[in-house]
């Protein structure tokens, strides 16, 4: 059963548009992140996925079960971490745990919040803490525990490692990708490009409310020009007879020197190794494109829905 | 039922305190007006105080100020004194408006994350405004109960139980009625001071008009439109009946309100 399924999902605000015909399907066991600018109409559909507003027109499913009609069902499976944590500051830790783990079924599974409390470093003793006496990582732990406590099938995580000191995203990742190895789903939501490139199988990025990228990393990865660094054995200028190469379509210097050449290469590098196949190369350089380099050019510029991948 | 219950029950602590402290000071307030009547009595002052009162008072009280100014009248105003009334209609408005107050903190998120009908967010409004309200009430006749038994004189006549209890009710249900115009208010804001300053200014402006109503014939044709107009403790301690009409009106006021806390809950949107 598909986790998540959006159909021609619009959400207006009067004359504002927040998200428009979006439309998208998160795969079993896939980890999606969820990209865009702020604004860009991430949390506005999150929060239709979870019924706590209602769309415009389409519809949102979550394992099979549309989000607005059959809200309860849909809601059965599933972990949610907000952006901002609304706690209510005079209770305690274990007290939230304990009304949102009862929410969703009466038997608390103890062994598991304990397994999370170990992971992110939460003992007890916080635990029996207020909450106005909570850091903002703090905060944070005590949301992902919630979300993570009930084991669910579907997470959706908004900004999930925000405020978590270093270690503690280490060991959020780690989390991530053992509940994905039991065939969990994870939609979240992210800034932070390295953490998407690290946890994500495929990222959505959504611009002023509508689908601009959905795709695999790696083919994002593949829409970023790499720089290619050329060494010679020699000077090609001092070498006699040569006859420099035409080089292939995507592939143009971007600065050289008697010994080198600084190339930006757009595609596969095939080409590009048969054009200067002649010359007296000593050694190649390939440095990979940075997903955030594209992340940022779809940002800035923009480009069609799904270019390279899939999307419905 | 459950999501209701727990709900219910951690509202319920996070309230307690402040439910609980209101309640003991309106309890210690009809003690100690009680020690001041029984005082009065003793001291023969009843006679002296209405001399004392001036003319438009005399005329606003009209024959009630005999009863009025007696050990038993002094007893009641606890009933009706403006400070206890105002202090239960804002702990009722207070929890009429705890929607609002959980979409503005950002819990109503969390909550409404898990399988939870939207409904029993209202039904534990409900319940909680009713119970609060009701302990609020036994505390008073509590203290009632225990001022009479501490420091009322011995042969003064005393108000009858039934006086008590009608005072009593008559003022739990313009509370409530005031619940749950602030949960109606509260379930389509997103904001705590929106939902309770807004019920606060219509109590007050109601409060007014009601009591220009009473002082100025041509207010009355719209004062019947206040809440406050269902609520008259000088019928009452003048030996009137509980008036029914009055307590039906109240009533249908808080439960339109908490219908319509019900219908606008369900099909808002929740955003801060």
């Amino acid at each position: 059963m598909t986790p998540i399924s959006i159909r021609g999902l619009t959400k207006r605000y009067g004359h504002i548009v927040a998200v428009k015909n979006l439309n998208l399907e998160v795969a079993p066991g896939e980890i999606l992140g969820f990209l865009g600018l702020n604004g860009a109409g991430k949390t506005t559909t999150i929060r239709i996925l979870l019924d706590l507003l209602r769309p415009s027109s389409g519809s949102a499913s979550i394992l099979g079960h549309d989000c607005q009609a059959e809200g309860l069902r849909a809601r059965l499976n599933v972990g949610y971490l907000p952006g901002e944590m609304g706690i209510y500051a005079d209770l305690t830790g274990r007290e939230v745990l304990n009304l949102l783990a009862k929410l969703n079924d009466p038997f608390i599974d103890e062994d598991r919040r304990r397994e999370l409390q170990e992971r992110l470093e939460f003992p007890d003793s916080d635990l029996r803490r207020r909450l106005r006496e909570y850091s903002a990582g703090m905060k944070r732990k005590l949301g992902l525990i919630q979300a993570f406590q009930s084991d669910p099938l579907l997470l959706i995580l908004d900004e999930p490692t925000e405020g978590l000191d270093p270690l503690m995203q280490e060991s959020f990742y780690h989390l991530l990708l053992d509940v994905k190895s039991r065939g969990r789903t994870v939609f979240m939501s992210s800034h932070v490009l390295s953490e998407v490139e690290r946890v994500c199988d495929r990222i959505a990025l959504i611009r002023k409310g509508e689908l601009a990228l959905l795709a695999g990393i790696g083919e994002v990865r593949n829409l970023a020009a790499r720089q290619v660094k050329v060494l010679f054995t020699q000077e090609l200028s001092a070498t006699p007879g040569l006859v420099l190469p035409e080089l292939p379509d995507g592939a143009c210097i971007l600065d050289s020197g008697p010994l080198w050449w600084n190339l930006k290469v757009e595609g596969p590098l095939g080409p590009l190794l048969r054009a200067i196949a002649t010359l007296p190369v000593q050694d190649i350089e390939v440095t990979e494109a940075k997903l955030e380099d594209v992340i940022l050019k779809y940002y800035r510029e923009g480009g069609s829905a799904g270019k390279p991948g899939r999307t419905q | 039922m459950r999501p209701a219950t727990l709900l219910f029950q951690y509202s319920l602590k996070r309230v307690r305190a402040l439910a609980l402290a209101t309640g003991l000071l309106l309890a210690a307030l009809q003690i100690v007006l009680i020690f001041v009547a029984g005082s009065i009595q003793r001291s023969g002052g009843f006679e002296q105080l209405s001399s004392l009162l001036p003319p438009f008072a005399r005329a606003l009280l009209g024959p009630s100020l005999a009863t009025f100014m007696s050990f038993s009248g002094i007893v009641c105003l606890g009933y009706f004194e403006l400070a206890v009334m105002g202090a239960l209609i804002a702990m009722t408005i207070t929890l009429g408006a705890t929607p609002a107050s959980e979409v503005e903190s950002g819990f109503m998120d969390l909550i409404l994350a898990r399988p939870l009908a939207r409904h029993w967010i209202i039904t534990r409004t409900v319940a909680l405004t009713v119970f609060v309200t009701g302990v609020l009430l036994v505390l008073m006749v509590g203290g009632t109960a225990a001022g009479l038994r501490l420091f009322a004189p011995e042969d003064v006549q005393r108000p009858s139980p039934k006086l008590i209890f009608s005072l009593a009710a008559n003022l739990g249900m313009l509370a409530l009625c005031w619940g749950g115009i602030a949960a109606a208010i509260g379930a389509r804001s997103s904001r705590r001071s929106v939902a309770g300053g807004t019920s606060g200014l219509l109590a007050f402006a109601t409060f007014l008009l009601d009591y220009i109503g009473r002082l100025w014939q041509p207010a009355e044709s719209v004062a019947w439109l206040s809440p406050f107009r269902y609520y008259n403790p000088f019928d009452l301690i003048m030996g009137d009946p509980l008036p029914w009409k009055n307590l039906a009106v109240l009533g249908a006021i808080a439960a339109a309100g908490f219908g319509a806390a019900y219908f606008l809950f369900v099909s808002r949107d929740i955003s801060r």
